[in-house]
């Protein structure tokens, strides 16, 4: 399998001095769909985000592809994040757009000069991006404006303009967590079909850890800013998970006095 | 029992107190500072009575002759208010987009933009027209250059809170897609601030009206400058009724404003 | 399916707009496009002349640069009286706003004839702008800071009268039942009830005038009253540019100053 990731001693520190990450390093390979779980404020978004360089490292390398994003700017960066597709807690759509607009977004990063100023698709990304659109059953909503849509069709709308993007990698940042549990089930379903049918590489931030056990090939562990396990479900023993949450397990299990967001569990 | 019985909160009093104290300090220092007295009001409320019903009851018409010309005069108020304010928001647009830290491409320019439209905005659109006035001579085409000052630099700032507020999220999600400036402009911050940008803008074109009609007053033209002809010419029952045209006009267009802004945020 | 039948009826081109979507936009937009230009016609501003006294500008801007302090003494004497102008006209307006938006807000009194009459006063008080009512008073008053006071009231005492109606009104109708099952009187409900619930957007309402009514205040000058106004417009008449440029920068400071504060005073309270 090819390898399409690499961290290598990555640190990233916040002006105002706190170290969101602090020496990341793994390797990711195609096909694989890794969960990465950790308390919050653990540095879990901002990994992410520095995959795509929405946000800049302070120090180490990361290697997206072959390629390293750290030294990109301008077109090349431009031309690397194309490959990596991203879904967002908050969906991030433009609620006045249509959906097939939003969804055809996924193009934009291809087209040049004034044709993508004012969204002038070509009928070849129309007809992928229906029928994209309709693999995600959203078929009879592809003109309504994004706003109209409830929070799962919402997030199947972002699912879809990803997509579009064919990316290798693509990145998810707590895609459930603003929603209900049985379209949270149908987001983590239509996430690993629709990576699995394509050979996409799928990175998840997730706050359930009943759900990333069940999807994921690989689960990464994150606490203070550094990766306190990185293994397969399987060996996320309760001493692991009480190693990332710096908590008992029966603790977590049974929300007791924990705050709002880790209650997020049992929702799940 | 010889305190009484407290009914708020101890710090809130003392804040309350705090408050009181000041307002009543500036209140008497600045009575004594410009010697106003309301009593003087109040005694001279005879002559000021008589003034009213004597020179400015009733309104009287101007001159036969004379009404077409207050009438254009106040289509100038009126064109002059909307064509500055267009021009203007045209501009705050372009400025507009890199005037905020999260969408501009040059992230460390916006806070230069962003005071140099304070400086702008906090000097008065009638401190701009005397300014322009004493370099470019008196008329309508300087009146038009200093409300599109002030309504620029206005609409800067809230074109660049209503971005912030609105299209962050979109603004992103089009990086991860690879989209260019131009493209996030176009496809993520129009689609979604527009609206916003528009309510805004007939904001600006209610104080537009507003500060167009007193820019006249001091040579910009229009009906602020048939009234203030009137008033030194001492005919204040003609100047009534001009006031009561002000009046009707900024009224009229209020309404139309806020008909229009409901139509806009549906 | 839908996106089938659209492919087949048009062969051509995929539609990707909303399918009904709202008009209003784009024909609102060309409309104020058409009048903008239909206005800068009917202006007939003489862009040359304008232009190219554009240098002049650069020259004049120059000067005001040059500040001169020597009359440092007459500007803060009026700079403090256009500072004072505006607070007295805030706080008599303040007293007033309230006691006429208690006549305004349609849930305290309960006489829609009274409140519907002083909304319709208030709002033709409004319309007319500070400086107008500022000349009358002085016509009326002659100089001096009792016109200036007066005439800032007038418009002041009219936006405050509509904002505290509004924040009255917004006090919920179970709220004043409830009191008015104890048996409490109308000025005692209003009082102990009403201003305590609608003190911070008081607060807030009158934080946003004293910004208006200082650089209201300051052009006052221009059209004849004292203050500030007054030094710029007649050192700039006098070709006095240094001491124009210290008095509007001071201008500046001071309104600068007042934005900053007020927007901190509402952070803190939100």
């Amino acid at each position: 399998m090819k390898q399409i990731l690499k961290f290598e001693n990555v640190i990233k520190r916040y002006p105002n001095g706190v170290h969101a990450l602090n020496g990341v390093s793994f390797e990711m390979k195609e096909g694989e769909f890794i969960s990465v779980i950790g308390p919050s404020g653990s540095g879990k978004s901002t990994l992410l985000r520095t995959i795509n360089k929405l946000i800049t490292i302070s120090e180490g390398t990361v290697v997206l592809d072959g390629e390293k994003i750290s030294d990109k700017k301008g077109k090349a960066l431009r031309s690397l994040r194309r490959k990596v597709g991203m879904i967002f807690q908050n969906y991030n759509l433009v609620y006045s757009l249509s959906v097939l607009q939003n969804v055809l977004h996924g193009r934009l990063g291809f087209m040049k000069g004034f044709k993508g100023i004012f969204g002038i698709y070509s009928e070849e990304d129309k007809k992928k991006a229906l029928s994209l659109i309709k693999e995600l059953g959203l078929e009879q909503f592809a003109y309504n404006r994004a706003s109209d849509l409830s929070g799962g069709q919402k997030q199947r709308v972002g699912i879809a303009r990803a997509i579009m993007q064919e990316p290798k990698l693509l990145l998810c940042d707590e895609p459930i967590a603003s929603l209900d549990p049985s379209s949270a089930k149908t987001i983590m379903d239509l996430l690993k079909d629709m990576t699995s049918k394509r050979n996409i590489a799928c990175i998840v931030n997730l706050h359930q850890l009943d759900v990333a056990m069940k999807y994921s090939t690989r689960i990464i562990g994150l606490s203070k800013g550094k990766i306190v396990f990185d293994d397969t479900p399987d060996k996320l023993t309760e001493e692991a998970i009480e190693k990332i949450y710096g908590t008992s397990y029966e603790n977590l299990m049974l929300g007791g006095e924990k705050s709002e967001k880790e209650d997020s569990f049992n929702c799940a | 029992m010889k305190k009484k019985i407290p009914l708020i909160a101890h710090d809130l009093k003392k804040i309350y107190t705090i408050f009181a104290v000041v307002v009543v300090v500036l209140f008497i220092v600045c009575t004594i500072l410009t010697n106003f007295n309301v009593m003087s009001l109040v005694s001279n409320g005879d002559a000021f009575w008589s003034f009213i019903t004597n020179d400015f009851l009733p309104p009287k018409l101007p001159k036969a002759s004379r009404i077409p010309g207050v009438l254009s005069s106040v289509l100038v108020t009126l064109a002059l208010a909307l064509s500055s304010t267009t021009i203007a928001a045209i501009l705050a647009m372009f400025v507009a987009l890199f005037g905020s830290e999260k969408v501009s491409p040059f992230p460390k320019l916006a806070k230069v933009v962003r005071g140099f439209a304070t400086f702008l905005r906090n000097i008065p659109a009638l401190v701009w027209a005397f300014i322009l006035f004493s370099s470019l001579g008196i008329g309508t085409g300087v009146g038009f250059v200093a409300l599109c000052i002030t309504s620029f630099a206005f609409m800067v700032r809230a074109f660049v809170e209503t971005m912030e507020d609105v299209s962050q999220d979109c603004v992103e999600s089009l990086l991860t897609v690879g989209g260019t400036f131009p493209q996030r402009v176009s496809q993520a911050i129009l689609p979604s601030c527009l609206s916003g940008f528009l309510s805004w803008f007939l904001y600006c074109v209610e104080v537009n009206i507003r500060a167009s009609t007193i820019v006249g007053m001091v040579g910009g033209g229009g009906v602020g400058m048939t009234l203030f002809s009137y008033i030194k010419n001492f005919q204040y029952d003609i100047a009534l009724s001009i006031i009561l045209l002000i009046a009707l006009m900024v009224i009229v267009v209020d309404q139309v404003t806020n008909i229009l802004r409901k139509e806009l945020l549906k | 399916m839908e996106n089938v039948i659209i492919e087949k009826k048009i062969n051509k081109k995929i539609p990707v707009k909303c399918k009904n979507k709202s008009n209003f936009i784009p024909i609102f937009m060309i409309s104020v496009a058409i009048l903008t230009i239909l206005s800068l016609f009917y202006l007939n501003i003489d862009w040359v002349k304008l232009f190219s006294r554009v240098p002049d500008m650069g020259h004049v801007f120059w000067q005001l640069g040059h500040l001169d302090f020597s009359k440092i003494d007459l500007i803060f004497s009026s700079l403090l009286e256009t500072i004072s102008i505006a607070v007295l006209s805030l706080l008599y307006s303040l007293v007033l706003g309230i006691i006429f938006g208690m006549f305004a807000a349609r849930n305290i009194f309960k006489i829609k004839a009274l409140s519907i009459f002083t909304q319709s006063f208030f709002t033709f008080l409004r319309a007319v702008p500070t400086p107008v009512w500022v000349l009358l008073m002085l016509v009326c008053l002659g100089m001096g800071p009792e016109a200036g006071v007066a005439g800032l009231c007038v418009h002041t005492t009219a936006f405050f009268t509509k904002s505290f109606a509004q924040s009255f009104e917004s006090i919920s109708d179970e709220t004043i039942e409830a009191l008015e099952a104890t048996g409490a009187g109308r000025l005692s409900i209003f009082f102990n009830a009403i201003i305590p619930t609608a003190l911070s957007q008081i607060v807030a309402w009158a934080g946003m005038r004293l910004e208006t009514n200082f650089s209201e205040c300051a052009i006052l000058g221009m059209v004849g009253a004292g203050g500030i106004g007054f030094v710029i417009s007649s050192s700039l008449k006098g070709y006095d540019y240094g001491t124009a440029g210290v008095a509007i920068l001071l201008v500046f400071i001071i309104a600068y100053l007042i934005e900053r504060m007020f927007v901190r005073i509402k952070r803190s309270i939100n």
